[in-house]
C-alpha cells in the first residue's frame, strides 16, 4: 500500500496502542534499554538549566510523567525504527523538513 | 519582480525537486521511483547551472579577435558548466546501478511493486 | 608541490583499475593487491606537509610571474586570493586520519584476500575505489569536489554490499540508493545556493568572503544552504534519520567490508563535520544541531544495540552511537573538545574495524551471525575470544586502552565547557555499551554450544589473526601514548574553535 495509506493505518493504531510479545532472552536487554532511554533524556533535559530554571523543571516532570505513563516505550521505538522503505523514507522527508524549518526559520525570527 | 531566464529556470529546478520527491516517496512502482529520483537530480542540476547566468553575458569562448578586458567583463561565469557536467554523469552512473538492482529484483521476486520487493 | 599528495587518491584508483581488469586471474590479484594495499599507509608518512592544486596554478597574489600581466580589475579586489584550482590540504591532522584509514583498508583487504574462497578482483575494485574517495575527502579543500568523492564513496558502498552473497542485500542496497538518492542532490542544491551567493567552491575563500564582509554573513540564502548541506551531512555519516539504514548496510556486506565501510562513514562524518563549523560557525544554531544530532545518535544507537539478535547489526548500532561522541567533541567547541572529538574519530575507525573482523572470523568459522544460533566458541578459538574481548573493553573505554582516552579528555572538555550533564550522558552510555558487547561476547564464546550449530572452516586464516594483533597494537598504543594522536590535532583544533563564537 502507498505511504498515505501507511500513515493513516499508523494514526489509526497508534490511538488504540498494540503490544507485540516480548520474548523470554530479550527482557533484560528491553529492560536496560528503557531505563537507558528515560534516565538518558532526563538528564538531557537538565541541560536546559542553561536557558530558565523554571522551564527545566516543568519539562522535566512533564517528560517524567509521560514516560512513567506510557512505559513499555522501547517495543515502540524498536518497531517504528524497522527497516521498511516506507517508514525510513517518512522519517527522512521529516527530518528534512525539520532541518531547513530549523535553520532557516529559526535563524531569521530568533 | 522580471521573470528573467535565470528566474525561471529556478522556479522550474524547484518545481522539478518538489516533484521528484513526491514521486520517489508516494509511488509505489520502483521504475516510477527511479524516474522521481532522476528529477531530483534534474533539478539540482538546473538550479546549479542556473547559477552561471549573467544577464547580456556571452559564451565563454575566447574567439581571436576579441579584446582581452571586454571578454573579462562580458563573459558569462564558466564555472558551473564544468561542475553540472560532473554532476550529470555521475547522476547518471547511479541511475544505472539502480536499474541494474532493479532487474536482478524483477528476475527474483517477479513484481515491481516496493510493498512487495521492499516493504517486508 | 609535492607529488606524493596526488598519488594518495591516484594510487588506490590505478590499482582499483587493474584487479577490475584481471578478475579471475587469482595470484596476480593477490599479489597487485598487496603490494598497492601496502603503499596505503605509506604515502602519508613519507609526504611532506603542502598543499597541491589540481587543473590550475597557485593564487594570483603568491604568483607574481602570471599576475604581473593582469589588469588591476582582477589584481585589486579579493579575486587577488582566490584559489583557481582544485586544492588539496595535507597538514598534520590529515596525515594521521590518512595514515589511519590506509591501516584500516590494508588490513581489511588482507583479510578478505585470505578469507573468501577466491581472490575477487571486483571486490578489491570497489574497496580501492571507496578507499581512494575517502583520501580525496579527506584531502580536498574544494566542497564540489568533495560532493564528486562522496557520491563514489557511496557507489563504492553499494558495490561491496552488492558482492556479499548474503541475504537481502539486493533489497538493502536499493533502499540504501534510493534514499541517498533523495539526500545527495539536495546536498549538491546546498552548494549550489554557496556557489550563487560568493561565487566561489573553494572553502578558504568563501570562509575569506564571509569573514571580510564581501559577502553578506546573514544572507538568508546562506542559511538555506547550511540547513541542506547539514542534511546531506546526515545521510553520508549515518546519524539518524540514517541510522537503521546505515547499519543495515553493516551487516548485509561481509564483516571485513563492514570494517571498511564504517571507515568511510566516520571519515565522511568528521570531514563534512569540519567543512560545516569552518563555514557556518558564525550561525547561532550550527553548535546546537551539531549537538542536537550527536545526543540522537547516541541514545538511539545504543538503546537499538540492545536490542539486535544479529551481530554485525548490533555492532553497526553501537557504530551509529560512537558517531554520537565524535559530535559531541565538535559540537562543543572548544579546542580540548574538537581535539577529543577527532581523537575519539581515530579510535573508533581502529575499534570498530577490530570488532568487525574479529567477530568476522566467527562468521568465516561458523557461516552464522545471530547470537541465539552461536555459542561455545572459546573452545575453538581462545585466542580469537581473548582479542575480541580486549575489543570490547576498546569500545567500552577501559583504562589502558585508547577509546579510555579519548571519552576522558571527552569528559573533562564538556566540564570545562560548563556542560557537564554530556559527560553524565556519555559515561552512561559507554556502561550501556559495555553490558551490550558482553551480552553478545557472553552468546558467542561462554555459553555452551548449540548441538546444531556446524563448525564450516577450522583453521582461521592467519591474516585474520595478523590483522587483529595489528589493530591490538594501535589501541595499546594510542591508549599509553595518546600524544601520538593529539599532537597531530592541535593545529586543526585551534584553527576550527577559533572560528566559534
Amino acid at each position: 500500500m502507498n505511504l498515505y495509506d501507511l500513515i493513516v493505518k499508523r494514526i489509526k493504531e497508534g490511538q488504540i496502542g498494540s503490544d507485540g510479545p516480548v520474548t523470554n532472552v530479550s527482557t533484560s536487554a528491553m529492560l536496560t534499554a528503557e531505563i537507558t532511554l528515560i534516565s538518558s533524556i532526563l538528564v538531557v533535559l537538565i541541560m536546559l538549566r542553561l536557558v530558565n530554571n523554571v522551564i527545566m523543571i516543568v519539562a522535566f516532570l512533564v517528560v517524567l510523567f509521560a514516560a512513567l505513563v506510557s512505559m513499555p516505550l522501547m517495543p515502540k521505538l524498536k518497531r517504528e525504527q524497522n527497516d521498511s522503505l516506507s517508514n525510513m523514507t517518512f522519517y527522512v522527508i521529516l527530518a528534512l523538513a525539520i532541518v531547513i524549518t530549523l535553520f532557516y526559520w529559526g535563524s531569521l525570527n530568533v | 519582480m522580471i521573470i528573467d531566464t535565470q528566474l525561471a529556470s529556478l522556479f522550474t529546478a524547484g518545481a522539478l525537486i518538489v516533484i521528484g520527491i513526491f514521486a520517489a516517496v508516494f509511488l509505489d512502482n520502483l521504475i516510477k521511483k527511479v524516474i522521481g529520483l532522476a528529477f531530483i537530480g534534474d533539478g539540482a542540476n538546473l538550479f546549479l547551472i542556473a547559477m552561471g547566468y549573467k544577464p547580456g553575458g556571452i559564451v565563454y569562448i575566447y574567439l581571436p579577435g576579441m579584446a582581452r578586458d571586454w571578454f573579462a567583463q562580458n563573459a558569462a561565469y564558466p564555472l558551473p558548466f564544468a561542475l553540472v557536467l560532473t554532476s550529470i554523469v555521475i547522476g547518471a552512473s547511479t541511475m544505472a546501478v539502480m536499474l541494474g538492482i532493479i532487474m536482478v529484483l524483477y528476475k527474483r521476486r517477479g513484481s515491481l511493486k516496493a510493498s512487495k520487493v521492499l516493504g517486508e | 608541490m609535492n607529488l606524493l599528495i596526488p598519488l594518495m587518491v591516484i594510487v588506490p584508483i590505478i590499482c582499483a583499475l587493474f584487479l577490475n581488469l584481471l578478475h579471475k586471474k587469482d595470484r596476480t590479484v593477490k599479489v597487485i593487491a598487496i603490494a598497492l594495499a601496502l603503499t596505503l599507509p605509506l604515502l602519508p608518512i613519507l609526504a611532506n606537509y603542502g598543499l597541491h592544486y589540481f587543473g590550475g596554478y597557485a593564487p594570483l597574489a603568491q604568483n607574481s610571474a602570471i599576475s604581473a600581466g593582469l589588469p588591476s580589475l582582477i589584481t585589486g579586489t579579493a579575486l587577488n586570493t582566490f584559489h583557481p584550482a582544485i586544492t588539496y590540504a595535507f597538514q598534520d591532522a590529515q596525515k594521521l586520519f590518512i595514515f589511519i584509514l590506509g591501516l584500516v583498508a590494508l588490513l581489511a583487504i588482507l583479510v578478505s584476500l585470505y578469507e573468501t574462497k577466491r581472490p575477487s578482483g571486483v571486490y578489491g575494485y570497489m574497496m580501492f575505489m571507496g578507499v581512494a574517495a575517502m583520501m580525496a575527502i579527506i584531502l580536498t579543500d574544494d566542497i564540489f569536489n568533495f560532493y564528486v568523492f562522496f557520491e563514489i564513496a557511496a557507489l563504492a558502498t553499494v558495490g561491496v554490499v552488492l558482492v556479499s552473497q548474503i541475504k537481502g542485500n539486493y533489497e538493502t542496497a536499493l533502499k540504501y540508493m534510493i534514499l541517498g538518492s533523495i539526500a545527495s542532490p539536495l546536498l549538491l542544491l546546498g552548494i549550489a545556493l554557496l556557489l550563487g551567493v560568493t561565487g566561489n567552491v573553494n572553502i578558504t575563500d568563501i570562509m575569506a568572503s564571509l569573514k571580510s564582509g564581501v559577502v553578506d554573513p546573514q544572507n538568508p540564502v546562506l542559511l538555506m544552504a547550511c540547513g541542506l548541506i547539514v542534511f546531506g551531512w546526515l545521510y553520508g555519516s549515518g546519524l539518524p534519520p540514517f541510522h537503521t539504514i546505515k547499519s543495515a548496510i553493516y551487516s548485509k556486506a561481509l564483516p571485513h567490508g563492514a570494517a571498511l565501510l564504517q571507515a568511510f562513514s566516520v571519515f565522511t562524518f568528521v570531514a563534512l563535520g569540519i567543512i560545516i563549523i569552518r563555514i557556518f560557525s558564525y550561525l547561532p544554531f550550527s553548535q546546537m544541531v551539531i549537538l542536537g544530532v550527536s545526543l540522537l545518535a547516541m541514545i538511539l544507537g545504543i538503546t537499538m544495540a540492545l536490542l539486535q539478535t544479529d551481530i554485525k547489526r548490533m555492532i553497526g548500532f553501537l557504530a551509529v552511537g560512537e558517531l554520537g561522541y565524535i559530535g559531541i567533541g565538535l559540537g562543543l567547541g572548544t579546542v580540548s573538545g574538537i581535539t577529543a572529538g577527532l581523537f575519539q574519530a581515530v579510535n573508533e575507525v581502529v575499534i570498530t574495524a577490530f570488532l568487525f573482523i574479529g567477530f568476522g572470523a566467527i562468521y568465516y568459522q561458523t557461516g552464522e551471525s545471530d547470537i541465539r544460533k552461536l555459542g561455545g566458541m572459546m573452545v575453538k578459538t581462545p585466542l580469537v575470544a581473548l582479542l575480541v574481548l580486549l575489543a570490547g573493553f576498546a569500545m567500552a573505554g577501559v583504562p589502558p586502552l585508547n577509546a579510555f582516552q579519548s571519552k576522558l579528555m571527552l569528559i573533562q572538555s564538556s566540564i570545562q565547557a560548563g556542560v557537564p550533564e554530556l559527560g553524565v550522558i556519555m559515561i552512561l552510555l559507554s556502561i550501556v555499551t559495555f553490558m551490550t558487547f558482553m551480552k553478545a561476547f557472553h552468546a558467542v564464546f561462554l555459553r555452551p554450544k548449540p548441538a546444531d550449530l556446524e563448525i564450516k572452516n577450522e583453521k582461521i586464516p592467519k591474516a585474520t589473526i595478523l590483522a587483529l594483533l595489528v589493530f591490538l597494537v594501535v589501541c595499546i598504543v594510542f591508549g599509553l601514548f595518546p600524544q601520538l594522536a593529539t599532537g597531530f590535532l592541535q593545529n586543526l583544533s585551534v584553527s576550527l574553535a577559533g572560528g566559534m563564537p
